[in-house]
């Protein structure tokens, strides 16, 4: 049993694995806990669990409608994912500058707004409207991060309060202009958006199932791949690192760190908002007034989940969303209320939020177990 | 008449990782007494009251309070047996007003529909007796963040006595205050002994000592060193007590061959936050090749000082030129990239990033630029080979290399590493604050080796450091500051280790 305990011991504390078997063990133990809970409310753990991965197109439904099929299930998948990733990695700048962005919801609503009135209306080939799409959802959520770095800066506002209440503000001010201009009388939208200045390509006939291939899921990757590169190898990135860590040593080392602050900040929108116009003109094509999107605070989850690295939120958020986009399917399939996707989501992080636990924990009981042995050899000697 | 003891500590001993803080020390205190404890930095004065006090636990010996054995596992019981102990620093609820502070944890009740509240007014009235019978006023209601530090110290004085505290332990109590400050605090502590109460006194200032003590004890490195009457030592005889002879380190020191002045510090005054002005129009110059120590009791302006000069503090007036520039209103990279290098007091938070590896902590202040890093890209194998060079050449001993994390290293290797860092930079002026605070012997002869391998090679040095012997050991010129002014300046020859001391106790001849 102790021999079981040390080898334990020893893998959550060695540097190569101790990541893979934390992150392992949290789902695991999530899967338990979530199976538990069905149990308690009668339905079948197995059948719950496998209906989420169904309704993600990751397992094939026992029928689906005449057009619809498991590709054009999981392409809709890929369509949400996007937008998590991107936000999640919005999330990761911020973090890592010692910056918490909260308002990743409030910067989507914004460049999403902005790209929907100023291209989603516009008569542009579908290419020029894309790449002005993307433009317009840099621009829009990298300004609002920036003014919430220059606050912080020039009056000592925190991020969290400022960036909450511009979530409000955001919200209200495009509520209004949805509205008061750009409303759809029927469904009480704003209109949709044309079909040449969307971020997917609709339509598609792949095997019998008609599909529409999101081009966010392009970008997030690829943003995954460079956020990474630019926190492994690029000064910029060294130096978000190094005032994220110790500001006082960055200050020290001279490090201008107010500027730091405000550019990881404006980084963070940037990706905010390119997850914004992805959610709005990708995903959807319409916008409900004043509704700040769950899925920019679901994305402060995902990038925690994936222990702030950028490749880990493309497994972190291909996770959750199985759980969130599943959840419509899993509440028809099974009857249990979709909302226990959110409870999944809480559960989760609750268990990655003990990673640190486990690993300080068992790098003090593998010391402990070094020295035990060491004093016993020393005896023997 | 025969007083008999109240506090006895029999064969303590403490180990902290690498240090051995208390090394088999008994005492035995009388009621009634000023009982003065007087060391160095680092002798281990603190962790043994924090022993008596319940926030440590002795991993030898005994504590007997009153006659009695007793086993402290937390400060709960130590004031449950009447023990009481400010803290150097203050332990109050900033947004709390005095009485609420004082009452803390022990507040008088008041039933009203089966509830307890809190009873204020008969709180603030016996804070009121408290405070009239001792000479210790206060308004009960004002908030602790609109209170100045004395003011903080007299609630926690309160704090004890209003639990009744009769052995009460003060730790370095004059640390922060002005000299009309101290000696209100040393009328109080008479007050407090006509009280009948038992005041242990933890402080390296003498003249407090002379001023208000019956007895001193002497630590040096963890060890009891001597126990005298005050009233029969003189000033002097205490210094040379607690500085000690035997730790005498001789380091062959060269004669200086002072080069051209690269330093030159005009009329400089700083202010902190709330516009205290702790640096007070200091001139100074310091020539390559001279060891330029600024001697002085902690918190006398001296860290402030060299955190204007390195740019980490905002300097009110004055004007710094440093190798013909004048410095005073470039950046911090800035002044490092004129040849400034500066090894901060506090290694931890300031002068190393813990969750970084070790190579990337000896590259922090050149990372931006070649060969570190290339159009915009880092140059990990730059900085390996760096880290390597530096591990090498400064025995700088972690467990895996220029990959471990700076955190998990000792404060001894963490300190080499810093220093060499700063000393591969290639500055003209290397200003070191503490350069050896809380380090074991074997690395203190490292950095103090480097230190004077640096001024033969014709470099400025400003020392920081508030042990009076390594200033002795090191120095070229000595410059005493105290209360944010520099009192004295001379050559370290014509200078005694007794008159630095009285210089820094703010004696003019």
């Amino acid at each position: 049993m102790s021999g079981f305990k040390n080898r334990l011991a020893r893998l959550y504390a060695s540097s190569r694995w101790s990541q893979l078997a934390i992150t392992a063990t949290t789902i695991l133990m999530t899967f338990i806990v979530v199976s538990a809970l069905f149990i308690l409310i009668g339905r079948d753990p197995l059948k719950a669990m496998y209906s989420f991965f169904q309704g993600s197109g990751l397992g094939l439904k026992p029928s689906y409608t005449k057009q619809g099929g498991i590709l054009s299930d999981f392409f809709s998948f890929l369509g949400i994912l996007a937008p998590m990733l991107l936000a999640s990695l919005g999330v990761v700048i911020g973090l890592k500058g010692g910056l918490f962005n909260i308002g990743v919801s409030g910067q989507m609503l914004f460049s999403g707004f902005m790209a929907t009135i100023l291209v989603g209306y516009a008569d542009f080939s579908p290419a020029v409207s894309i790449l002005l799409i993307l433009i317009v959802g840099l621009v829009c959520g990298g300004l609002i991060g920036a003014f919430i770095g220059w606050l912080k800066y020039r009056f000592n506002i925190h991020e969290v309060v400022s960036s909450i209440m511009i979530n409000y503000i955001v919200s209200y001010a495009t509520g209004y202009f949805i509205k008061t201009k750009y409303v759809d009388p029927i469904i009480r939208s704003s209109r949709a958006v044309k079909p040449n200045a969307r971020l997917a390509i609709s339509n598609v006939k792949l095997a019998g199932q008609t599909i529409e291939i999101p081009i966010g899921i392009v970008i997030a990757l690829l943003a995954a791949f460079l956020i990474k590169f630019f926190f492994d190898r690029m000064v910029p990135g060294f130096e978000i690192k190094m005032v994220g860590h110790n500001r006082e040593c960055a200050e020290y080392a001279g490090v201008r760190i107010n500027r730091v602050m405000i550019r990881s900040l404006m980084f963070s929108g940037m990706l905010a908002g390119l997850a914004g116009v992805t959610y709005y003109l990708g995903y959807y094509r319409t916008m409900t007034p004043k509704d700040l999107a769950s899925l920019g605070f679901d994305s402060i989850a995902v990038a925690l989940l994936g222990n702030l690295n950028a490749l880990g939120c493309i497994f972190s958020s291909f996770l959750i969303t199985i759980f969130q986009k599943g959840a419509v399917y899993m509440g028809s399939a099974t009857g249990v209320v979709r909302e226990i996707a959110s409870v999944i989501t809480g559960i989760l992080l609750l268990f990655s939020s003990l990673g640190d636990f486990i690993k300080a924990k068992a790098e003090s009981y593998s010391q402990q177990m070094t020295f035990e042995r060491e004093s016993r050899e020393e005896a023997e000697r | 008449m025969e007083k008999k003891p109240i506090v006895e500590l029999k064969n303590i001993s403490k180990q902290f990782p690498g240090v051995l803080a208390n090394d088999n020390i008994s005492l035995s205190i009388q009621e009634g007494e000023v009982f003065a404890i007087l060391g160095e930095n680092g002798a281990g004065k603190s962790t043994l009251m924090n022993i008596l006090f319940g926030l440590y636990r002795p991993d030898e010996g005994e504590i007997m309070i009153r006659g009695e054995k007793v086993e402290l596992v937390s400060p709960r019981d130590a004031s449950a047996l009447g023990i009481g102990m400010v803290h150097q620093h203050f332990k109050l609820v900033q947004n709390y007003t005095i009485a609420q502070n004082i009452i803390l944890g022990k507040e008088p009740k008041k039933r009203l529909l089966f509830m307890n509240f809190v009873d204020t007014k008969k709180a603030e009235q016996e804070i009121a007796d408290i405070s009239r019978q001792y000479g210790l006023e206060v308004d009960p209601r004002q908030v602790i963040s609109d209170i100045n530090v004395s003011i903080r110290q007299r609630v926690e004085i309160l704090k004890m006595l209003y639990r009744k505290a009769d052995i009460l332990i003060l730790d370095e109590p004059t640390a922060l205050l002005t000299p009309q400050e101290i000696d209100h605090l040393i009328r109080t502590i008479r007050e407090l002994k006509n009280h009948g109460k038992t005041v242990i006194l933890i402080t390296h200032k003498l003249r407090e000592i002379k001023s208000v003590a019956d007895r001193c004890a002497v630590l040096r490195r963890g060890r009891l060193v001597d126990i005298f009457d005050v009233a029969s030592t003189d000033t002097k005889e205490m210094a040379t007590k607690m500085v000690g002879r035997e730790v005498d380190f001789s380091i062959d020191k060269s004669e200086m061959i002072p080069g051209e002045v690269l330093l030159s510090v005009e009329h400089m005054s700083v202010e902190t936050h709330d516009k205290a002005m702790v640096v007070k129009d200091v001139n100074f110059e310091v020539r390559g090749g001279e060891i330029f120590a600024i001697a002085g009791v902690s918190g006398n302006g001296q860290v402030e000082l060299v955190s204007a000069l390195y740019g980490l503090m905002p300097m009110k007036e004055g004007k710094i030129t440093f190798n013909g520039v004048d410095i005073t209103h470039l950046s911090i990279r800035e002044r490092t990239e004129q040849g400034l290098s500066y090894i901060p007091e506090d290694r931890q938070e300031t002068g190393m990033i813990g969750d970084m590896a070790l190579f990337e902590n000896l590259a922090i202040k050149s990372y931006y630029h070649a060969p570190f890093s290339k159009h915009g890209l880092l140059q990990f194998d730059a900085f390996e080979k760096h880290a390597d060079e530096l591990i090498e050449s400064y025995d700088i001993r972690s467990g895996s290399g220029g990959l471990t994390l700076m955190r998990s290293m000792s404060g001894g290797n963490q300190q080499k590493a810093i220093v060499a860092r700063e000393i591969t930079l290639g500055s003209r002026l290397l200003i070191f604050v503490q350069p050896t605070r809380g380090l074991d012997v074997a690395a203190i002869d490292h950095i103090h080796r480097q230190i004077l391998a640096e001024r033969e090679k014709g470099h400025a040095i400003l020392l920081v450091s508030l042990e009076l012997d390594e200033i002795m050991q090191l120095a070229d010129t000595i410059a005493v500051i105290y209360g944010g002014e520099i009192l004295h300046v001379e050559k370290a020859e014509h200078l005694t280790q007794e008159e630095v001391g009285r210089y820094m106790m703010g004696v003019q001849e």
